[in-house]
């Protein structure tokens, strides 16, 4: 380990490369002995390929994101690196749940660097042409799902546009989970080792058939993945999108998604008479055990994460939410600025949800096999299967895999 | 008898010199085969029967992540495949797309085989525009044929040019297989139809010109001279159509992932899903098992019907 002279470290992440530009080049400028390359692998195939290529001790890969629900699996699997020692500084950066998802088996495995929440985007050019009057930004008076169909509808029709509403991703568990959540379905996962999956009970049902019906009725759109959700509402094409603070940047001038289209921020939405639920948790960084460079890449962690200076470069790009706290304390303020006329109430919605209704992703060493399972039968869903149908099939496909952990 | 007792002697003495130059003669042509061999042999058992070996070892084991040990357990995960549901969706879903897909390639590259080698205008032109997608590699053509089936792309403008409403391709259960089947015939027809257009150049032209003669029409030309002598071919790319479609994944992984509600979950996808993204090694291992068993069987099917009717 000649960690004196110049060494070479890499991350390895989901993100484009612009994400993670900011944070590589201010900690380079504070190291210069250590340089930092990026690797993007795509989203999809992420957790499965670094475990294969972690297990098989690849030394190419030195630091790493893993997705917090991930956490726990990588863990067990033996390929993060025991980050214990950060434990106590930690207790002090991190909000309670950012700290906590970095655990498993009393020791901690990574370091958080983001979270998030959910946002309501809506369209305000079409809303006028509606005449319907625009959602309150209000973080107290989030739209039930009930009356976001209705007035996705009226949009739609009084606009003339293709869709009244859509998630970022509309075929994936993560997106689907606070539904459910809020219909009182819970995330899927029960017991205490967090191997049980419960995805076909009422709430569960209940939440899916409503959403079936939003794709059934034409008012959200199938087939939309080519192009990208968040492009297809920068274009006007839909009242509504659910999406997190990233898309924020998306939609300003210059970002992924330039949005051509006035918009502007609600909290996110709750069934009726059910709890309100947020998604939270986003990404947490740790280092390869057999990782030749471990001095580099835990200076790099402790950086990226820890420190509120370098934490809030990694948000730089995209607007997500910074873990550390002297961060985000930074961030809310930030946002709503950049953000300018869109993001009115901005701040305040970020600052609520965190506080009162974020749901964090079950912990469970069997995640990936979980969402695996989730995404396939939420994508199916949306492409017209019977929802409790596919459910009961989920659940007896995770009662398969999840024995197979033990 | 003198002389030729006399002459035993060196007959005696020179026999075995002819024995031991024999012998070193027997011996360097074995040497000399089993050298040749051994490259094929070694290759064979270090990609081959190496594999196959650890894929049945370790298909009777089970390690557990919470545990964080591996143990026997013998046929239990074979019982756990045998009692899942979508083990027999998988397998179901593989022999229908067989049942479909081999007929149907085999019987359009002979179509194709005997127009080509027809004595017309173009023919050799026509052959290589369809033999043209051989050269492209699977996931470049799934990629292509991907974007052919999107809502917006190239198969629902046709269609549309011809009245025909839009269809969903690959997010319907109804036309996902199918939809597959048709992007892996499009390059498949034109390898397979190579291997039959020799068979095909084979076949002495007296036979047919003997056969015109006689007044034979064409169809029973085809029947009576071409289909018998071009068996061999046709027997081979009858088993290698068969063994290359059990095995076929890139399309499923890039278009589909086993969806919409497993209607393109092939076997060999399910393999692949449950062994790297469900993180269960050991039964993914036990299924590769059984489905070398059945593509065994059903080759072995093949050979026999094709030796009974020969």
């Amino acid at each position: 380990m000649a960690e004196d002279g110049p060494v070479t470290i890499t991350l390895s992440g989901t993100d484009g490369p612009e994400s993670y530009a900011p944070v590589i080049e201010a900690f380079e400028s504070e190291n210069p002995n250590i340089t930092v390359e990026y690797n993007q692998i795509p989203q999809g195939e992420y957790a499965a390929t670094m475990l294969q290529r972690l297990k098989a001790k690849d030394t190419s890969i030195d630091v790493l994101t893993v997705d917090q629900p991930d956490v726990a699996q990588f863990a067990a699997s033996g390929v993060l690196s025991d980050m214990s020692e950060y434990a106590d500084q930690a207790t002090d950066a991190f909000p309670a749940d950012q700290y906590e998802v970095n655990f498993y088996g009393d020791k901690m495995w990574a370091l958080p660097v983001w979270t998030s929440t959910a946002i309501l985007f809506y369209n305000k050019d079409a809303f006028t042409k509606a005449g319907v009057p625009f959602p309150s930004s209000d973080p107290e008076e989030a739209l039930t799902w009930e009356e976001l169909r209705d007035t996705a509808e009226q949009v739609k029709t009084g606009a003339g546009i293709e869709s009244g509403f859509t998630f970022e991703n509309p075929a994936s568990y993560g997106s689907v989970i606070t539904m459910a959540a809020s219909a009182g379905g819970g995330t899927g996962i029960t017991g205490d080792d967090g191997l049980t999956a419960d995805v076909d009970n009422d709430g569960w049902v209940k939440a899916m058939t409503w959403y079936a019906k939003l794709f059934e009725d034409g008012i959200a759109p199938r087939g939309t993945g080519q192009i990208g959700t968040d492009a297809y509402f920068a274009a006007g094409n839909s009242a509504f999108i659910a999406s997190g603070p990233w898309s924020v940047g998306g939609y300003l001038p210059g970002g992924w998604a330039e949005s051509s289209i006035d918009w502007g921020v609600a909290p996110f939405p709750y069934f009726e008479g059910g709890d309100r639920a947020t998604w939270t948790g986003a990404w947490s960084w740790s280092y390869n055990p057999a990782s030749e460079h471990k001095d580099a890449a835990k200076k790099f962690i402790e950086y990226a994460s820890l420190n509120a200076e370098g934490n809030y470069k990694t948000v730089e790009t995209t607007t997500i939410i910074p873990s550390n706290l002297e961060a985000a304390a930074k961030y809310f303020p930030d946002i709503q600025d950049q953000a300018g006329d869109h993001g009115a109430g901005l701040a305040d919605i970020l600052t609520y949800q965190n506080d009162n209704t974020a749901l964090a992703r079950p912990v469970t060493v069997g995640y990936v096999q979980f969402l695996t399972v989730m995404n396939s039968a939420v994508s199916d869903i949306v492409n017209g299967a019977d929802p409790e149908a596919r459910l009961g099939q989920a659940q007896t496909e995770l009662e398969e895999a999840l024995k197979g952990l033990q | 008898m003198s002389s030729s007792s006399n002459n035993l002697g060196p007959a005696l003495t020179r026999r075995p010199q002819a024995g031991r130059s024999q012998t070193s003669a027997a011996r360097a042509r074995r040497i000399a085969a089993v050298a040749f061999l051994a490259p094929a042999v070694v290759m064979l058992i270090i990609v081959r029967l190496l594999p196959a070996g650890d894929a049945l070892f370790s298909g009777l084991f089970h390690y557990s992540l919470v545990a964080g040990q591996e143990s026997w357990v013998g046929l239990q995960n074979y019982v756990d495949l045998f009692t899942s549901g979508r083990f027999w969706n998988s397998v179901g879903i593989t022999l229908l797309f067989s049942i479909i897909i081999n007929p149907l390639q085999i019987a359009i590259a002979l179509a194709l085989a005997v127009l080509f080698t027809q004595r017309m205008h173009g023919s050799v032109l026509w052959r290589s525009l369809v033999i043209l997608p051989v050269a492209a590699p699977g996931a470049v053509s799934t990629i292509i044929w991907g974007v052919i089936y999107r809502p917006d792309g190239l198969a629902n403008a046709f269609l549309g040019a011809l009245g025909i409403p839009p269809q969903p391709y690959v997010i319907s259960t109804g036309q996902a297989l199918m939809s597959i089947i048709i992007l892996l015939s499009w390059g498949g027809v034109g390898y397979w139809m190579m291997f039959l257009i020799a068979g095909i150049n084979d076949v002495p032209r007296e036979l047919h010109e003997a056969a015109s003669l006689d007044g034979a029409s064409a169809w029973r030309r085809f029947w009576r001279i071409t289909f018998p002598l071009i068996r061999r071919p046709l027997a081979f790319v009858l088993v290698a159509d068969t063994i290359s479609n059990f095995l076929v994944f890139a399309p499923v992984q890039v278009l589909t992932q086993g969806g919409p509600q497993g209607s393109t979950n092939l076997l060999m996808f399910d393999i692949y899903e449950r062994a790297y993204k469900l993180g269960d090694l050991n039964t993914a291992n036990a299924e590769v098992v059984i489905l070398i068993a059945i593509t065994l069987v059903i080759v072995a099917v093949q050979f026999r019907l094709l030796r009974s009717s020969e």
